[in-house]
């Protein structure tokens, strides 16, 4: 908030007003954007889990968290659990927007780039997405 | 039931402290979640590492939201040295059936002993203290780096701490970038250590001020996390009643702690960074030799 009076770094026109056109600035706001909606709802998603599980009694966890229980970890699992309302899965599901968040704002950052007419970073970026699908591709052919 | 209710709530008030230290000083909190976990709750080794993973994502995501908007992190740094981090990443994941842990976590150690030096000299010369400058560069006639102006990595940010805007260059951008490389190949190799070494990568090596390091920092660990995120989850390793509260814990520790690093002074959030420097590479020092797991 109290950065509202920011010169922007490279001053447009006579004096350096805060250019809220500046394409860096809608870059950076929409990858602000990405971040806080990844994060508001994955939360949510997660609360709501929790509160399904507080709903159905916490039945079969009565040992404590840190014993371990069978959880659906593939992404079939957690989605047939999801239809079924299972409580674990739908936190799962949070957990799972949570971990895609980043993910989705390398790829909203190459729309931004391309927005702004930066094609180095566009390529840079686009760089660093295939690498972390790469990664997840590998995660699944080792598992 | 009232056991699961503590434990809960356990997890909660940690996963609060680690994403409050995590965001102020750009780590992922693992250094606060993975003891706590297996120490205090005795959850196993795995799962405590894969809540580690959620803790690192949900802090840099629940930062960076705010970092970006306000400037702190520098989104052109951070989206090019993310190639270095998400191949060294991979590279480390790798890497990992085939070398054993312990020596590496020596060697990692000893990296971030050696930054301990230049960065306790910036802390002395901040403070005003006199002592010899750290090599040539704090002359500050040096230029920045070719590469640094190619890729426009020079910006600028308003520090409501001294009430000015802080515009600065960068320096030594291959040496880095070297530094991030293997950043991504410690957190890919051992699962820690992402956040340290790129916060020594971005303000010791290419002289980013403090705050705008730990804030860049804080964008890209979310990056390098998710890049091995998918593996632990289709291994099993996020068990969703223990990472659970770690996300919402951290995210609520995030929130303050992007609010304490704008009113901090530079030197201050050093300092912290310098100390918590020590304990992960003692803690690191410790695991090698087997001392602790």
């Amino acid at each position: 908030m109290k950065n509202k009076g920011n010169p922007a770094p490279r001053p447009v026109g006579k004096e350096g007003n805060d250019a809220p056109d500046d394409p860096a600035r809608t870059t950076e706001l929409m990858v602000s954007f990405v971040l806080r909606s990844g994060v508001i709802i994955s939360a949510a998603v997660i609360v709501i889990g929790l509160m399904l599980l507080v709903y159905h009694g916490m039945a079969g966890l009565t040992s404590g968290i840190a014993t371990a229980f069978e959880f659906p970890h593939t992404f079939g699992a957690v989605f047939a659990g999801v239809a079924k309302l299972d409580p674990v899965s739908v936190i799962s599901l949070g957990l799972l927007l949570m971990i895609i968040t980043p993910v989705t704002r390398v790829a909203v950052s190459i729309v931004a780039f391309a927005m702004e007419r930066d094609w180095r970073y566009v390529g840079i970026t686009t760089l660093v997405l295939l690498v972390l699908l790469v990664s997840f591709a590998l995660g699944k052919a080792g598992s | 039931m009232t056991q699961l209710l503590t434990q809960f709530f356990i997890i909660l008030a940690v996963a609060f402290v680690a994403g409050t230290v995590g965001s102020l000083l750009g780590l992922g909190g693992g250094i606060i979640v993975i003891p706590a976990l297996t120490l205090f709750l005795h959850v196993d080794f795995r799962i405590a590492a894969g809540a580690s993973i959620v803790s690192i994502i949900a802090t840099s995501s629940g930062s960076a939201a705010t970092y970006v908007k306000d400037r702190l992190s520098n989104i052109r740094v951070g989206m090019f040295l993310e190639i270095l981090t998400s191949v060294g990443a991979v590279c480390g994941a790798f890497l990992a059936g085939l070398v054993t842990g312990s020596a590496l976590y020596v060697v990692f150690a000893l990296v971030l002993i050696y930054s301990l030096y230049p960065m306790g000299k910036k802390i002395a010369l901040e403070l005003g203290w006199r002592v010899h400058p750290f090599g040539e560069r704090k002359g500050g006639d040096e230029g920045p780096d070719p590469l640094a102006t190619k890729l426009g990595f020079s910006s600028s940010y308003y520090d409501p701490a001294v009430k000015r805007e802080i515009a600065y260059d960068l320096h030594h951008v291959p040496a880095g970038a070297v530094i991030m490389y293997f950043a991504g190949l410690a957190s890919g190799l051992l699962g820690i250590g992402s956040g340290v070494f790129k916060v020594v990568a971005l303000d010791t090596a290419m002289g980013m001020p403090m705050k705008a390091s730990t804030a860049t920092s804080n964008f890209m660990i979310g990056v390098t996390a998710a890049a091995s995120a998918g593996i632990y989850f289709l291994r099993g390793d996020i068990d969703p009643l223990i990472a659970a509260p770690v996300a919402l814990g951290v995210l609520a520790g995030s929130f303050l702690g992007t609010r304490l690093l704008a009113k901090l002074a530079g030197v201050s959030i050093r300092i912290i960074f310098f100390v918590v420097l020590a304990i992960i590479a003692i803690q690191m020092i410790l695991r090698g030799f087997g001392v602790s797991s």
